[in-house]
C-alpha cells in the first residue's frame, strides 16, 4: 500500500468499515510511514473532538451587545491615530504656518522690509541664473566674449558667477589636458615619420606655440582682454586639431 | 722629347672621355633622384548632380574642378612609397581617407589627386600637408583644410557653406556670397584675401590680432567697428543675411571686389 492509497482510507480504517486484510495493510503501512501516521492521527483527534461536542448547545450571540464593543475598539484605536497625522501636518506646513497660527503680530515696517528682503533675493537669483545660462550658451555658440559689466565683475567677487578669467583659466585646463593627451600619441607615432613630415610637423607647432605664447603675454599684462582671451582660445583648438589629426598618421 | 709629348696627348684624350662619361652618369642619375617613381590611379564613377566628394589625403596636392558630366572622375599619381588608396562609392558620398587606409606604414609617398566632379557637388576636401584648389563648383558645400601647412584656392565657388583653413599658407577665395551662407576662414600665418561681387551682403567679423591688417577695401562702411584698438572689425555690408568670419593669427585679410 502507498500513501495515496492510505490516505484515501483511513476515514474508513477508524470508522471500522474496513476488511480486515486491508485493515493489516493499513496498519502495516502507518508503521512505517510517519506522514501518514501524523495525518492519520489529527483525523483521529477531530473525529473524536466531533463526537465529544456533538449535543453541546452554543448559546445565541446578543449582537447589539457585540456591535458596541467592536464599536469601542475602533474609537480608542482610530484617536491616537488622527492626533499623529494633525501633528505631522503641522510640522509640514512650517515656521511660517507656525508664526501665523499663534497669531504673531508684525509692524509695518517688519512687513516692508521682509517683503523688500525676498524681492531682493529672488531678483538676485534670477539674475545669477540667466547669467549663468547666456554663459553657457556663448561658450557652445563661441562668439565674441560678452564684455563684463559691474555687476559681473560683483557677482563674481561674490563667487556667485564664474568671472571671464575663471571661465578662460578652467577652458585652459580642459584644452591643455586635452593637448598633453594627443601629444602623447604624437610621440607614439613621430618615430614612423619621414623627416620632412616631422619638419613640417615641428614648423607648424612652433608656429602656433608663438601665437599661444603672445597671447599669455598680452593676456598677463591685461587679463580682462576678451579678444586676446578669444583668440587664444581658437588658438589652442588649432594646436589640439593640429596634434589630433598628425596623431593619426 | 716626341715620346714625352704622345703621351701626354694620349693621357689627356684619356681624362676627357671618363669626364664625359663620368658627367653623362651624374646627369642622368641627378635626373632619376628629382623624379621619383610614380604610380597612376584613375577611376570613374558615375553619380547624381549633387554627389559628395569626401577626401582626406595625407600629403600631396589636392586639385578638384567641377564639370558638367554626371560622374567623378579620380586620377591620383602615388609617389614612392606607393599609397594604399580604395576609394568607395556609399550612398551618393566617394569617399577616399588614406590616412585610415595608410594607418601605421613607415613611410608613404606623396599622393597628388586631380579629382573632376559635377558643378553641384558637395565637396570636403582634406590633407595632413599641401595645397589644395577647388574650383567651378557651386554645391551646398566647399570645405578645405589642411593640417599644417598649403596654400587654398577656392575659385568660382557658388556655395553656401565655405570652410577654409590652415596653419601656415595663403588663403584665396574667389566666389560668390549666396544670401543666408556660411563663410569662414582661418589661418595661423599666411595671408587671406576675399574676391567677391560688390553687391555682395553679409555680416562680417574679421580678425587679425598681430598684424592689424585687415583691408576691407570698398567693403568698408559706417556700421562697421573696430575693436581691440582695430585687432578686429565687426560690421554689416547690405542686408547681411550672409555670414563671414576670418580669422588671421599672424596674417592679414584683405577684400577684393570684384
Amino acid at each position: 500500500m502507498n500513501c495515496e492509497q492510505c490516505k484515501e482510507k483511513i476515514s474508513a480504517f477508524l470508522d471500522n468499515e474496513l476488511d480486515e486484510q486491508i485493515a493489516a495493510e493499513m496498519q502495516t503501512h502507518l508503521t512505517l510511514c510517519a506522514d501518514c501516521a501524523k495525518v492519520c492521527e489529527d483525523f483521529a483527534i477531530i473525529i473524536d473532538f466531533c463526537v465529544d461536542d456533538q449535543f453541546e448547545e452554543v448559546d445565541e450571540p446578543n449582537s447589539q451587545a457585540l456591535w458596541c464593543r467592536i464599536n469601542n475598539i475602533i474609537e480608542t484605536e482610530v484617536q491616537p491615530e488622527l492626533e499623529s497625522e494633525r501633528k505631522e501636518k503641522e510640522a509640514r506646513r512650517g515656521w511660517f504656518a507656525g508664526v501665523f497660527r499663534h497669531n504673531l503680530q508684525l509692524s509695518f515696517s517688519q512687513t516692508l522690509t521682509a517683503i523688500l528682503g525676498i524681492a531682493l533675493i529672488s531678483s538676485l537669483l534670477t539674475v545669477v541664473g540667466v547669467k549663468n545660462f547666456s554663459r553657457q550658451n556663448d561658450e557652445l555658440s563661441s562668439q565674441t566674449s560678452v564684455s563684463e559689466t559691474i555687476f559681473d565683475k560683483i557677482l563674481g567677487k561674490f563667487g556667485l558667477i564664474e568671472t571671464p578669467q575663471q571661465a578662460r583659466i578652467r577652458r585652459i585646463k580642459e584644452q591643455q589636458k586635452a593637448i598633453d593627451y594627443w601629444n602623447q600619441r604624437v610621440e607614439v607615432r613621430r618615430q614612423n615619420w619621414n623627416g620632412k613630415l616631422r619638419e613640417t610637423f615641428d614648423r607648424n607647432l612652433r608656429e602656433i606655440d608663438q601665437v599661444v605664447y603672445d597671447y599669455n603675454k598680452i593676456l598677463e599684462k591685461n587679463p580682462e582682454d576678451a579678444l586676446t582671451s578669444e583668440m587664444l582660445d581658437s588658438a589652442m583648438k588649432e594646436k589640439m586639431e593640429l596634434l589630433r589629426e598628425f596623431s593619426e598618421l | 722629347m716626341y715620346w714625352g709629348l704622345k703621351n701626354l696627348n694620349n693621357l689627356l684624350t684619356g681624362r676627357k672621355t671618363t669626364i664625359l662619361i663620368l658627367t653623362v652618369v651624374f646627369f642622368f642619375a641627378s635626373a632619376v633622384c628629382e623624379t621619383p617613381a610614380q604610380k597612376k590611379f584613375s577611376k570613374t564613377y558615375p553619380a547624381s548632380k549633387n554627389v559628395r566628394l569626401q577626401l582626406v589625403n595625407r600629403t600631396g596636392t589636392v586639385t578638384v574642378e567641377g564639370w558638367e558630366k554626371d560622374e567623378v572622375q579620380i586620377s591620383a599619381y602615388l609617389e614612392a612609397p606607393a599609397a594604399n588608396i580604395n576609394p568607395r562609392n556609399l550612398s551618393g558620398t566617394i569617399y577616399i581617407d588614406l590616412v585610415k587606409e595608410n594607418q601605421g606604414r613607415n613611410d608613404v609617398g606623396n599622393v597628388n589627386f586631380k579629382v573632376k566632379v559635377p558643378y553641384t557637388s558637395f565637396v570636403d576636401i582634406e590633407t595632413r600637408m599641401g595645397n589644395l584648389s577647388v574650383s567651378n563648383v557651386r554645391g551646398g558645400l566647399v570645405r578645405a583644410n589642411i593640417s599644417s601647412e598649403g596654400d587654398i584656392t577656392l575659385t568660382n565657388i557658388a556655395a553656401s557653406a565655405v570652410s577654409a583653413e590652415n596653419v601656415i599658407g595663403d588663403i584665396f577665395f574667389d566666389g560668390v556670397i549666396q544670401s543666408g551662407g556660411n563663410y569662414r576662414f582661418t589661418s595661423t600665418r599666411g595671408n587671406i584675401n576675399l574676391r567677391i561681387p560688390f553687391n555682395s551682403s553679409f555680416r562680417l567679423v574679421a580678425t587679425a590680432p598681430s598684424t592689424r591688417n585687415i583691408a576691407l577695401g570698398s567693403f568698408a562702411n559706417a556700421t562697421m567697428s573696430f575693436a581691440g584698438n582695430g585687432r578686429q572689425i565687426v560690421g554689416r555690408v547690405g542686408d547681411g543675411s550672409a555670414t563671414i568670419t576670418v580669422t588671421n593669427h599672424r596674417g592679414s585679410i584683405a577684400f577684393i571686389r570684384r
